[in-house]
């Protein structure tokens, strides 16, 4: 049978950022495929070593649109570790909410993307129209949709006050009533299982092999999250379960996901209920002494590392970013391997890319 | 999640340490292993190149130690030096120098397949090449880069690169030089890309 | 010369081009609407497929070097002409401006040139996604055609004619073929949401897998005689649907036989445009075991039940 190549991208309906696929393919089957990123390369990690640790919190923050909390997150605690600061803990407790809401606003754009990937455009609408609630909550938190710029050095920025905590667990209870529901269809509805189960299979072993982190792992049955086993914000005082499954293909990914959103609103619940009185931050000498550090946080994507050296400057002499994404792009010829073109796109939405974090 | 399971983690962990440690010294008696602890919780061992890839097979046979986070590059200024993060409950870390003249070092790829997007990564952004990496093309570069590293410390004169501003050239109507497509630098598939039937 | 007026109104105004023309505009904004309203949105305004095809008329209109220029020319308006045609033989409001015995299936051999035509549409605007769109319209067409040919054929035994206007006319006074054939109509129904390539069977126009198919290359006049032939194709194939099975525009009260007409066609409209925003797309191989695993020998059974109850 003759052998067309079919190209992915750089611009597709299917990709929301750039990303390079070349696909062979044999009738409707997938025989080879070749990938290429580097399309939104912006150097950040050079970028870093000539601004100093502050204005780094902003540089950061601008690698990903739906992460950027989660990268000044990892930031800041590296440096304050670095400078030995110990941060408030009603600091800590409104990095994590923050951090949560940003899971679930990711998770939820997430699961219309891959939706409307396999044709379901309903609910596409639905998660996008819920999500709303979500972002109105983050920009009357911090007074933006998806940048924050919460964090700085030493603590946060911005506090919530009685009223505003009352108004978001209200929004909180909405949400999670319409997160049920997109629950109900996924798990019930005929044609989204028939597109989504048995595609994109990971067994445990490729999973080790290629280090995959984060829900694409834990669809897998890998049990690993960041925020069990590395402790970080105010993490260690929240109860949470941590969601793995068993088939490892997009269905898995998918439950394994909005069942995670369902654990974050828990979560946001507890943070409030038990946020602490407190200061918001403590100041952050411009120096920062010679040392490094290896800090790591749970994105929506996985765990995200960042090791900083510094050498005694007010400017980083290295910072390191790996992302979550590169992980599961490693992952993509394999998975691609012997599938239909039909199921191309929802393999692509199935380990959640975010191109812009990968290639930095 | 309480501070007393976090405890036992932590002295589980610290446990590992020592005894992957202990099984480093004797598999390099010549070499001087220590410990130092880094901040987050993390561990790192320094090690010289030809020995990471010989204790990462150690690591993964002994203490199934597999899931390696990334490997971070660094010019330091007087070496090159590689850091293998690792990740198994707890953060280790091996470290290695290279000389920043044609620095190599063997590739991991044959044990942690994984490895590859990073050790590519480390390969374009500061010129070491990894031996025996299957696929060593740039992964983020351009490719019409004019080949220099981008993370190598610059001399105190910079060198002009890359244009800053490709616009630049359109601006002045004669262009920046005969602007070539960039080459289809696909690899990995056979024959795919001249096959293109109707 | 009164022959020569009223033949020209019959083609041009009503049942004709023009009637038909508005009727695609209203129909598709119906659809865009309720779809729209399903999906917690709020929809179109009213002159919004207007303004679309206005807007497409005037665009600039390229094809990729090495397309066949004149093919891609003709091919949309062939298309539009085909279902045109279709149109003549179908009573609106009582009278077709044409009609003879056998007519049903020259109408159904109409209705299936579009889907070649996107077949070559896709080939012949040499590129990759139209050329895979291309060959999923067709393997498409063999999916639902089948059952769709059947089901229709169950009424025509059952009126003892080929002609769709008698069809239509014998139920006016008797059960409509609906109540006699629901297992049937069902079929034509989603027979037709095969031949109007809409959601869930939209599979040749995957947006998130071949960007638009056959019609990725297209833009301008052409791609508005595309759309327009696929609008007018949904306006024919509803009121096919309408005359075999809903009794045309026989109802028991005296109302304008046209607008009776029309309101039964909007009703098939309305499940349609509901069944387009309950699933996901299928693929091509799951549409075709549906097709030839289900669907078809649903079709079979009632074909044989209504020769066996005919032949009684």
């Amino acid at each position: 049978m003759t052998r067309i190549t079919i190209p992915i991208g750089p611009q597709h309906p299917a990709l929301k950022e750039p990303l390079s696929f070349l696909l062979t393919v044999e009738g409707e089957r997938i025989v080879d495929s070749a990938l290429r990123i580097g399309y939104v390369h912006r150097g950040i990690e050079r970028i870093c070593q000539n601004r100093n640790y502050v204005q780094n919190v902003h540089v950061v923050e601008r690698i990903c649109g739906i992460c950027s909390h989660i990268h000044t997150t990892t930031y800041c605690q590296g440096v304050e570790a670095l400078l030995g600061l110990q941060v408030p803990l009603r600091a800590l407790y409104l990095r994590t909410l923050l951090g949560e809401l940003e899971r679930i606003h990711s998770h939820m754009l997430w699961l219309g993307v891959l939706a409307e990937n396999i044709g379901f455009t309903t609910i596409f609408m639905y998660a996008w129209r819920d999500r709303e609630t979500v972002l109105d909550i983050m920009e009357e938190f911090s007074g933006g949709r998806v940048a924050h710029a919460v964090n700085v050095i030493g603590g946060v920025r911005i506090d919530v006050d009685e009223a505003q905590v009352d108004s978001i667990l209200a929004r909180l209870d909405e949400l999670e009533q319409q997160i049920e529901i997109l629950l109900g269809v996924i798990q019930h509805e005929r044609t989204f299982q028939a597109r989504t189960r048995g595609v994109g299979h990971l067994s445990v072993e490729q999973v080790r092999r290629y280090c995959v982190v984060g829900p694409t792992a834990r669809a897998s049955g890998v049990n690993v999250d960041m925020r069990r086993d590395a402790p970080y914000a105010a993490y260690d005082w929240l109860d949470f379960r941590v969601i793995t499954a068993e088939e490892g293909d997009v269905w898995a990914r998918t439950m394994v996901r909005v069942l995670e959103t369902i654990e974050s609103l828990h979560m946001c619940r507890q943070l409030l209920a038990e946020l602490p009185e407190g200061p918001l931050a403590v100041r952050a000498p411009r120096r920062v002494p010679p040392g490094e550090v290896v800090s790591r946080g749970e994105a929506p994507r996985g765990e995200l590392v960042y090791y900083i050296r510094s050498d005694g400057s007010d400017s980083p002499a290295r910072v390191k970013i790996r992302t979550p994404t590169l992980t599961t792009l490693i992952t993509l010829p394999d998975q691609l391997r012997g599938v239909n073109t039909a199921d191309v796109p929802a393999v692509l939405a199935g380990v959640d890319l975010c191109i812009a974090c990968a290639d930095r | 999640m309480n501070n007393e399971t976090m405890n036992n983690e932590r002295l589980e962990s610290a446990m590992l340490v020592e005894a992957i440690l202990q099984a480093l010294r004797e598999t390099f008696p010549a070499e001087t292993v220590e410990a130092q602890a880094v901040p987050i919780g993390e561990t790192f061992i320094a090690l010289p190149a030809d020995c990471i890839h010989p204790a990462v097979r150690l690591l993964i046979k002994r203490f199934d130690l597999r899931h390696l986070s990334t490997i971070t590059g660094q010019d330091t200024g007087s070496a090159i030096e590689l850091l293998y993060h690792f990740w198994d409950g707890g953060g280790l870390t091996l470290r290695t120098s290279l000389p920043r003249e044609k620095p190599h070092i063997a590739t991991l790829t044959d044990l942690i397949p994984g490895a590859a997007f990073y050790e590519r990564e480390v390969s374009e952004m500061l010129g070491v090449t990894f031996d025996g990496l299957p696929d060593p093309r740039p992964l983020l570069l351009p490719d019409d880069w004019n080949g220099e590293a981008p993370l190598r410390q610059r001399p105190t004169a910079p060198t002009p690169g890359p244009s800053p501003n490709p616009s630049a050239s359109l601006r002045t109507g004669s262009g920046g030089g005969e602007q070539k497509p960039p080459p289809q630098n696909w690899g990995g598939l056979r024959g795919g890309g001249e096959e293109e039937t109707q | 010369m009164n022959d020569w007026l009223s033949a020209s109104f019959a083609l041009f105004i009503f049942p004709g081009f023009g009637f038909l023309f508005v009727c695609a505009l209203a129909f598709q904004w119906i659809d865009r609407r309720v779809a729209a309203r399903l999906q917690g949105r709020i929809g179109p305004p009213w002159f919004q497929p207007l303004a679309d095809f206005i807007k497409l008329m005037a665009k600039e209109d390229i094809l990729p070097t090495g397309a066949h220029e004149w093919a891609c020319a003709a091919l949309p308006m062939v298309s539009l002409a085909t279902v045109l045609t279709a149109a003549l033989y179908i009573p609106v409001g009582g009278q077709a401006a044409s009609a003879f015995e056998g007519d049903l299936i020259v109408v159904l051999f109409l209705l299936s040139i579009p889907a070649l035509a996107c077949f070559l549409a896709g080939w012949l605007s040499v590129g990759v996604y139209s050329v895979v769109g291309g060959n999923r319209s067709l393997l498409q067409y063999f999916s639902y055609e089948v059952p769709f040919l059947m089901a229709l054929s169950g009424p025509a035994i059952l009126s003892g004619s080929w002609s769709i206007s008698r069809i239509a006319a014998q139920q006016a006074g008797a059960t409509w073929m609906v109540f006699v054939q629901p297992l049937g109509f069902l079929l034509a129904i989603v027979g037709l949401i095969g031949k109007l390539k809409r959601s869930p069977f939209d599979i040749p126009k995957a947006k998130s897998e071949i960007v638009a198919g056959p019609l990725t290359e297209f833009s301008g006049r052409k791609l508005a005689l595309w759309h327009l032939t696929l609008h007018i194709q949904t306006v024919v194939g509803l009121f096919l649907l309408v005359d075999v099975f809903l009794g045309g525009c026989s109802i028991g009260l005296a109302v304008p036989g046209v607008l009776v007409f029309t309101v039964k066609a909007v009703l098939i409209l309305l499940a349609l445009s509901v069944a387009s925003v309950l699933y996901a797309r299928l693929r091509i191989d799951q549409l075709a075991n549906l097709g030839w695993r289900v669907l078809a020998p649903l079709a079979l059974a009632q074909m044989l039940t209504t020769m066996w109850i005919g032949v009684r």
